[in-house]
């Protein structure tokens, strides 16, 4: 079975000082590691948004400009709830994923609100990062499925270019946000964007009922299958509908032994039943491309060729989850 | 050198004309693709324009059923058109009412970064319910506060880029771009704007408008030369005079009529319902632009054509073809050549956003006839002399330190 694989990276300026976060490289550097993440059959590249490695660009910014020079590998764009107000992530990522032909998702981070929708909030004293996190990936998921691709006719003879009775608005009213839609643009090829979240900073019950791929840190990972399962149980989703990645850093090893770091990743996703492994790209640009080349063939299957980044993962298209 | 002119297309998805794309010849849902931009743009870079202008709002248009919308948010757009292309600047239009003001500051700051110095930022503060709704409001907070807030969150965006030490472009910071025409609007594009987008039909307001934008910016501290001034030109472009006229006959015909009506009637802020097309629109419903609360800029045009002209509705909905109030030039490559040099000479425009009848294909005929024509002319550059949107539009380095002017 095939091993999905996703590298976690950061592109900005690196702080020299500093590397116990992923890497950060530069935008030169992110264009060269994107090229062989396309040849290597990479699922995706994480895009990080800060952490202590270096200062980041904004990750929505450097996927649309990746995306543009190596379209064959997906982007996942880390973003916060702080300061985005939940409409505005919604057009982004699906533009992106528009863009992209279906290869773009969201690893959307807990936090606080925006200012925007602070004013109007339902319940303006609400804070809890954990319950936002909830609720904003509903809308998220509700806005991608507000206006379907079918709906986007263009028929010249009869002067229709949307079946507006197909598209139809979410009207949603939570205790953190009120968010009419529906969203400006089709939904996109696969079928809706990508929703990404981190086991730790968020509990499997609050992720179960809109999340696609759940990451897990490497000393967790042995409970994480049984506690995802029940987690997407009680929403009446199935273990099938979300890829379970554990984290792993591409370190630790010398060219010589990098692939047998390979296999052991892949023996360790086997054990502990994850479809994958999200790497934490460590050291500098060249030692990442020389692990990328010798560890991810040992993972996954560079001849086969997905077409989204949900067939990456091993997910059914939501079209086909939703008939 | 002499003066030169400065051109942008605006890629307003298939076309400003609202029956655009019912053009024959026409993808008609091609506007929906990203390869529909990136390919505009590269034919934008050949033809060495200063900049493609994405417009935008956080919305679906109500009046989708029968003409195309904006549908691809621009930022990542403009990062992917960055990624394949080289010279050609990148604007990109964004909320002031809709944004946090933290995290637009270093998006667009990232994006002239990535660009290599070649993003400039259209603030706008978005008319309309529909978008009110996305964010929680029942409607669009009031006129005045709306640019009151626009005024604090540029002035934010541009302290914060000036303030940056790392990731900074070549062009030190994005152009500042806005395009209110409303008193409100006028007084931010005085004091915060580098390039104005102006709606204009007529030559005498339009040079009386650039003065007081740059007597404006004067009295703002700032040199009216670094204030650029390009009006909205609609173009329809024919190989001979009647073939241009019967292309724009022929987009007249295209225009759906429900999406003509509800789109005059947003425009004016009331229903057209029960109105007949051969009677002129009822003068006690129109009030005075200043008191308009959407768009007081397509009001005021809209207005001043009832007023000198007083057409029958259904003349109206012609003359304004479902477009954005903008003039509509219709004519041979010299014809539109000869406009744009009028305009250009009488102090009435630094230069045209130049927004296609139809696109490409209007886009095709502009680049392909009009420019070589201006260009022979001397009248636009034949190559970049710079690699910046700055450099393009012959604006200065900003100083390091934003000079904080009291408003």
């Amino acid at each position: 079975m095939s091993t999905a694989v996703q590298l976690a990276l950061g592109v900005g300026v690196p702080d020299p000082h500093r590397s116990d976060g992923p890497t950060v490289v530069s935008l030169a550097a992110a264009r060269t590691i994107a090229a062989v993440a396309e040849q290597v059959g990479l699922a995706a590249i994480r895009l990080v948004d800060g952490g202590p490695s270096g200062r980041t660009l904004d990750p929505t910014v450097v996927a649309g400009y990746l995306a543009g020079v190596h379209g064959g590998v997906g982007y996942v764009t880390e973003i916060p709830t702080t300061r985005h107000a939940p409409y505005n992530v919604a057009r982004r990522v699906l533009s992106l994923d528009r863009a992209t032909a279906g290869r773009v998702g969201i690893a959307l981070q807990a936090g606080q609100g925006d200012e925007v929708s602070a004013v109007t909030a339902p319940v303006p004293d609400a804070t809890d990062p954990t319950r936002r996190w909830t609720e904003y990936a509903r809308v998220l998921t509700r806005l991608w499925e507000s206006f379907p691709q079918s709906a986007l006719i263009g028929d010249q003879q009869a002067g229709v270019v949307v079946d507006t009775a197909r598209v139809t608005p979410i009207n949603h009213e939570g205790v953190f946000y009120r968010v009419a839609g529906p969203l400006d643009g089709p939904s996109s090829r696969q079928g809706r964007p990508v929703i990404v979240a981190d086991l730790g900073a968020l509990d499997a019950t609050a992720v179960a009922e809109s999340v696609d791929v759940v990451v897990v840190d490497r000393s967790s990972a042995a409970d994480a299958d049984a506690t995802v399962t029940e987690a997407l149980g009680r929403v009446g989703r199935s273990r099938h509908d979300v890829a379970l990645l554990g984290r792993a850093d591409l370190a630790g090893y010398t060219p010589a032994t990098a692939g047998t770091y390979g296999d052991e990743l892949r023996d360790w996703a086997a054990e502990h039943r994850l479809d994958g492994v999200e790497l934490v790209a460590k050291g500098g640009s060249d030692a990442i491309v020389t692990a990328l080349r010798t560890v991810v063939p040992r993972l996954t299957d560079p001849a086969s060729t997905p077409a989204t980044l949900r067939a990456a993962l091993g997910l059914s298209e939501v079209a086909a989850v939703l008939a | 050198m002499s003066r030169q002119l400065h051109l942008n297309v605006n890629i307003l998805n298939a076309g400003v004309f609202g029956g655009s794309w019912r053009f024959p010849g026409t993808d008609a849902t091609a506007s929906y693709t990203i390869a529909h931009y990136t390919s505009i743009a590269k034919k934008a870079e050949q033809a060495k324009l200063d900049a493609v202008f994405l417009a935008d709002g956080p919305a679906l248009d109500p009046s989708i059923a029968h003409r195309t919308g904006n549908n691809l948010e621009p930022s990542t757009v403009l990062a992917r058109i960055a990624a394949q292309t080289e010279r050609i600047g990148l604007i990109a239009t964004l909320s002031s009412s809709y944004n946090d003001p933290v995290e637009v500051a270093r998006r667009l700051g990232d994006l002239d970064h990535v660009s290599g110095g070649r993003f400039g930022w259209n603030v706008v503060t978005t008319a309309g319910s529909v978008a009110a709704r996305n964010f929680g409001r029942a409607s669009e907070p009031e006129h005045a506060q709306r640019y009151r807030r626009a005024a604090e969150f540029a002035t934010h965006v541009v302290a914060s880029w000036a303030a940056r030490t790392d990731l900074v472009s070549p062009q030190g910071r994005p152009v500042v771009v806005q395009a209110g025409g409303s008193r409100d609007g006028r007084r931010l594009a005085a004091q915060v704007g580098e390039v104005i987008f102006s709606a204009d039909q007529d030559l005498a307001h339009a040079r009386a408008f650039r003065a007081e934008i740059r007597a404006g910016a004067a009295e703002f501290g700032r040199r009216p030369e670094e204030v650029v001034i390009l009006p909205g030109i609609s173009t329809v472009v024919g190989s001979t005079e009647a073939e241009a006229r019967a292309r724009r006959a022929l987009l007249d015909d295209l225009l759906p009529d429900a999406y003509a009506r509800a789109r005059l009637a947003g425009q004016l802020g009331f229903s057209l319902d029960g109105l007949s097309d051969d009677e002129p629109i009822p003068a006690e419903l129109l009030v005075e632009p200043d008191a308009a609360g959407g768009s007081q800029t397509f009001f005021r045009i809209v207005k001043t054509i009832i007023d000198t002209e007083n057409p029958t509705l259904g003349q109206l909905l012609k003359k304004l073809s479902g477009g954005a109030g903008h003039r509509i030039v219709v004519g041979t490559p010299e014809q539109i050549a000869d406009d744009i040099e009028t305009w250009f000479r009488a102090g009435a425009a630094d230069g045209f956003n130049v927004m296609p009848d139809v696109l490409p294909s209007g886009f095709d005929d502009f680049a392909d006839h009009v420019v070589p024509e201006l260009q022979r002319r001397g009248l636009f550059r034949t190559e970049y002399d710079g690699r910046t949107l700055r450099e393009h539009l012959g604006l200065p380095l900003p100083s390091a330190h934003l000079e904080v002017t009291a408003s």
